[in-house]
């Protein structure tokens, strides 16, 4: 958070353009990299970074201060990501992505632990599998599981990016990483039969 | 603090209930003797971590950054105080 900024954003808001510079300044590489997170594409996320700023200095003057600057570009951010994901045809069908089923978690007695070895991030392949688990989510849970785990947002400001209640996001969380939980153990199963 | 109870603490305040709760209450029980609810939260947990691990928080590529300082006709900080320093 840039230091100051209230003052900042009322200059900006002013038309001061170097307060508008230090805004862009201080919150592009969160936007391009939520941009990387949301669209995979280099380029998507750069048309995504674009369109956020130039909606920034646009639209400044509307900015009520209700919430951080940063809450009010990543819901930006995240309309123009949902809009361009929307356009795209998707590259894995929808999947549902029901409650978990509590009662099989506690009708597997016998089940063993799932392993976790972090070593394996550092393997492109993996890292590629692990990202496409997370493009099987349909976007409304996979956005809430990149702001709240990846952008360690607050739930708070995760529903108010969205437009959700705080109980919805934390629906949405639990079911994302319930789903991406589930995906991990089955690839464990494969492997382990290979 | 046991593991197990801490755990209890963070799934109530998750859920919003006031500690002293029924439900809380039932849930401390069951946590208590539910291998099974632990190892799930300890999955889910471990999920998290490693997706935050894969994860590459990289920086805006000097040239895209440029493009959009370009597009929006501002000027980088920085090369604002460059520019003051050689004045």
């Amino acid at each position: 958070m840039l230091e100051n900024e209230e003052k900042i954003v009322e200059k900006a808001q002013n038309g001061d353009k170097s307060a508008l510079a230090m805004i862009v300044n201080e919150y592009q590489d969160r936007i391009y990299h939520l941009g990387l997170s949301m669209l995979k594409q280099e380029q998507d996320a750069e048309d995504m970074l674009q369109e956020t700023f130039m909606t920034l200095v646009e639209k400044i003057h509307q900015f009520k201060g209700n919430s951080s600057i940063y809450t009010w570009l990543y819901r930006i951010a995240t309309n123009i990501a949902l809009k361009k994901l929307k356009s795209k045809p998707r590259k894995y069908p929808h999947i549902p992505i029901d409650e978990p089923d509590f009662k099989k978690i506690h009708e597997e007695e016998t089940k063993e632990e799932m392993e976790f070895d972090f070593e394996k991030v550092n393997n492109y392949k993996f890292r590629k599998i692990l990202n496409d688990f997370l493009d099987e989510l349909p976007p409304k849970y996979k956005t809430v599981f990149i702001l709240r785990d990846l952008h360690d947002l607050s739930t708070r400001e995760t529903a108010n990016i969205l437009n959700l209640t705080e109980s919805n996001t934390k629906v949405r969380l639990f079911r994302a990483r319930n789903y991406l939980k589930e995906k991990l153990e089955d690839l464990q199963k494969e492997e382990l039969m290979v | 603090m046991s593991k197990k109870n801490k755990m209890f603490e963070k799934v109530c305040e998750y859920l919003g209930c006031d500690l002293d709760s029924e439900p809380c209450k039932e849930l401390q029980h069951h946590l208590n003797e539910c291998p099974q609810c632990e190892v799930f939260i300890d999955e889910i947990k471990n999920t998290v971590k490693l997706y935050k691990e894969a994860d590459e928080c990289e920086k805006t590529p000097k040239s895209v950054s440029k493009k959009l300082f370009a597009t929006l006709d501002l000027d980088k900080p920085d090369q604002n105080s460059e520019s003051k320093s050689e004045e």
